[in-house]
């Protein structure tokens, strides 16, 4: 479960500062699909990736799982990042050097699992996202749809109990679009808690819930 | 655990290799420059000491002088000669002498096989060939006990001798003529470098025992008298214990240093060794400062390549790379890197070493080349390399690392 209270988020730059976020309050029960809309500069990626533990808040509490992630030291961080959460990035964030099969592995290298386990994982989550046969194919050989398609089997490579995707659609063509909404929704009907940033409202419509950000407070 | 993924780091490493060939390139370079020149600074110094080894090794050489004070009322500018007889003096009062022989030289007109030449004609005790470094060429012999015992008229020639007496027929076993006088010949010196000496270099010079000399020519004196000291430490005592012993016998102050010559080779190759040691020591330290100003650039090379893989990094600490992962796979990749640039200096410096080696020695005329065509690429010089590369990878892979390890997931996933 994730526990946001009044989580405060301050940028300085040289003398001037930007609250980005400026105390949000968000509880998102374990297996429930939110999306998170706003226009730009409202403060959702931010809230992201705070939620994502890949940065803290200046102030507020945050409990995931009933532990709190302040206080919590960069590799305890990255614990959490790796074991709980599966990241799905607008641009993908493929390795360009490496095949679909290696980028589909790497969280897995982070958690200690035997190159055998590796193996039989990467083969289920390509074959789960029906791309099997492009395994040894670079990012750069592979659609924009087929590499998103490759980066939720990353995310689910450790299966974590929750997804955050930012703008998963934002780069692909509507079709494309539709197919990794579809994935996304089967993920959530299997159990995944899915946190979907978005400002497409037909996307967000997939959720079972949006939750909209404006100036960095939650308005609904 | 870090190393568990060194599979995944070697494959990533792989995988971006060709980015990587130009640092690859400068670190061979530096490594093949460093190696070459603590290989040709250690072959430098060893030739010169071999050179210097040339007319003996630990050699304490006495011969007659001048008197330069008054003595016990004796006028200063007396002629001193040492005679055979001093031999059995030095041997009975100084026993830390190893070795001792006399030795006298006259240059005479030396015929054989039709052609004739003028030459040094030295007599010599036994042992002078251990004291002289007189190594025999294959098939022949030095002079021995038995020849000096029985005043054989046998001779051992220089090679140079031997080549302007006999050209390519081999000498040994063949007549000469010393000053009219026959005497068979039993060896010919084996080439050899040699940078100091008192009547020319020993291949231009004709031995015959001491005996003998002493039959064929009337003088008196010896030339010089040879001490071999037991050890290096007791060089200097022995030299001054024969300054005392002849200089009781012959009355002349033992402080005269004019009055008895002493060459003390032991002394002078320790002169010698301290300043080709320190040439050694001043190329390798040319060489280490170089490679560090090419460290400071591979690495900055290496932060450049770190820079370039922010974004990487980002994506790698968003999937649950700790910092040690990512400073693991940095140093490992600087180790990497050095490696190869390292096996392919050590390798072509190798070669390169091994083919000069290769280049024949000219012993007739010892120029620079003689010198500086026998480096030396040993144990040792390999380890202080490695030891200098170890502290340069350590250098050029750490901060990076660090730099890269320190990055914000959120920035480092945003870097364009």
């Amino acid at each position: 479960m994730i526990d946001c209270r009044a989580i405060k988020k301050t940028f300085h730059m040289g003398s001037a500062s930007l609250e980005a976020l400026r105390g949000v309050d968000l509880l998102v029960k374990a297996g429930e699909f939110i999306s998170i809309m706003g226009p730009s500069g409202s403060g959702k990626s931010t809230l992201m990736n705070i939620i994502g533990c890949l940065d803290t808040p200046s102030a507020g509490t945050y409990d995931l799982d009933g532990r709190a992630v302040a206080g919590m030291s960069f590799d305890q961080l990255a614990e959490v990042r790796n074991r709980k959460i599966g990241f799905v990035f607008q641009n993908f964030n493929l390795l360009p050097y490496a095949t679909a099969a290696e980028n589909i592995e790497l969280p897995m290298l982070f958690n200690g699992k035997s190159a055998r386990q590796r193996r039989r994982r990467v083969e289920e989550l390509l074959q789960q996202v029906g791309l099997l046969e492009w395994r040894q194919h670079r990012p750069s050989e592979l659609s924009g749809g087929q590499q998103q398609r490759i980066a939720i089997a990353r995310a689910l490579a450790n299966d974590p109990p929750i997804l955050l995707a930012d703008e998963p659609t934002g780069n692909l063509d509507s079709q494309s679009g539709e197919e990794i909404m579809a994935i996304f929704s089967g993920l959530w009907r299997q159990g995944h808690t899915v946190i979907m940033v978005t400002h497409d409202a037909g996307v967000a419509a997939h959720s079972q819930r949006t939750v909209s950000l404006l100036d960095g407070r939650v308005v609904t | 655990m870090a190393l568990k993924l060194l599979p995944f780091y070697l494959g990533e490493f792989k995988k971006r290799r060709r980015k990587t060939a130009l640092i690859t390139f400068a670190i061979a370079w530096g490594s093949l420059s460093i190696l070459l020149l603590m290989s040709f600074g250690r072959g430098l110094s060893t030739q010169f000491r071999v050179a210097f080894r040339g007319l003996g090794d630990n050699l304490v050489m006495l011969s007659g002088g001048q008197s330069s004070v008054v003595y016990q009322g004796l006028p200063k500018g007396r002629r001193l000669r040492l005679y055979a007889a001093d031999i059995a003096l030095l041997r009975a009062t100084i026993p830390e002498i190893e070795f001792i022989c006399a030795e006298s030289y006259n240059n005479e007109a030396i015929s054989a096989n039709g052609k004739e030449t003028n030459r040094n004609v030295h007599g010599v005790g036994p042992l002078f060939d251990l004291m002289r470094s007189q190594v025999p060429a294959a098939g022949g012999r030095f002079l021995n006990p038995d020849d000096e015992r029985h005043s054989r008229r046998v001779a051992f020639l220089g090679w140079k001798v031997a080549e302007n007496l006999f050209g390519a027929e081999p000498p040994v076993g063949r007549q000469i003529m010393i000053n009219r006088t026959p005497f068979t010949v039993v060896g010919v010196l084996k080439e050899k470098m040699q940078d100091s000496m008192y009547q020319g270099p020993d291949a231009e010079q004709v031995y015959v025992p001491f005996a003998t000399y002493a039959q064929v020519n009337s003088q008196p004196y010896v030339d010089r008298i040879h001490i071999q000291p037991r050890s290096r430490e007791v060089s200097l005592r022995v030299e001054e214990r024969a300054r005392a012993v002849l200089g009781r016998k012959y009355r002349f102050d033992s402080a005269d240093k004019y009055a008895l010559n002493a060459w003390n080779t032991i002394r002078d190759a320790e002169e010698v060794g301290k300043i080709f040691s320190g040439i050694e020591i001043f190329l390798t330290m040319i060489g280490a400062l170089t490679l560090l100003i090419a460290a400071v650039g591979v690495t900055n090379l290496m932060y450049a390549l770190a820079k370039e893989r922010t974004r990487e990094i980002g994506i790698k600490l968003a999937m649950g790379a700790r910092r040690r992962h990512i400073v693991t796979q940095f140093v490992l990749e600087t180790a990497f890197i050095f490696f190869q640039g390292i096996l392919w200096g050590v390798l072509l410096a190798f070669n390169i070493v091994s083919l000069v080696r290769t280049i024949p020695l000219n012993y007739d005329n010892f120029g620079i080349e003689s010198y500086l065509t026998r480096p030396v690429f040993s144990l040792d010089i390999l380890l202080l390399f490695l030891t200098i590369m170890g502290a340069l990878v350590f250098m050029a892979g750490i901060f990076p690392a660090v730099r890269a390890s320190r990055l914000n997931p959120v920035e480092a996933l945003r870097y364009e």
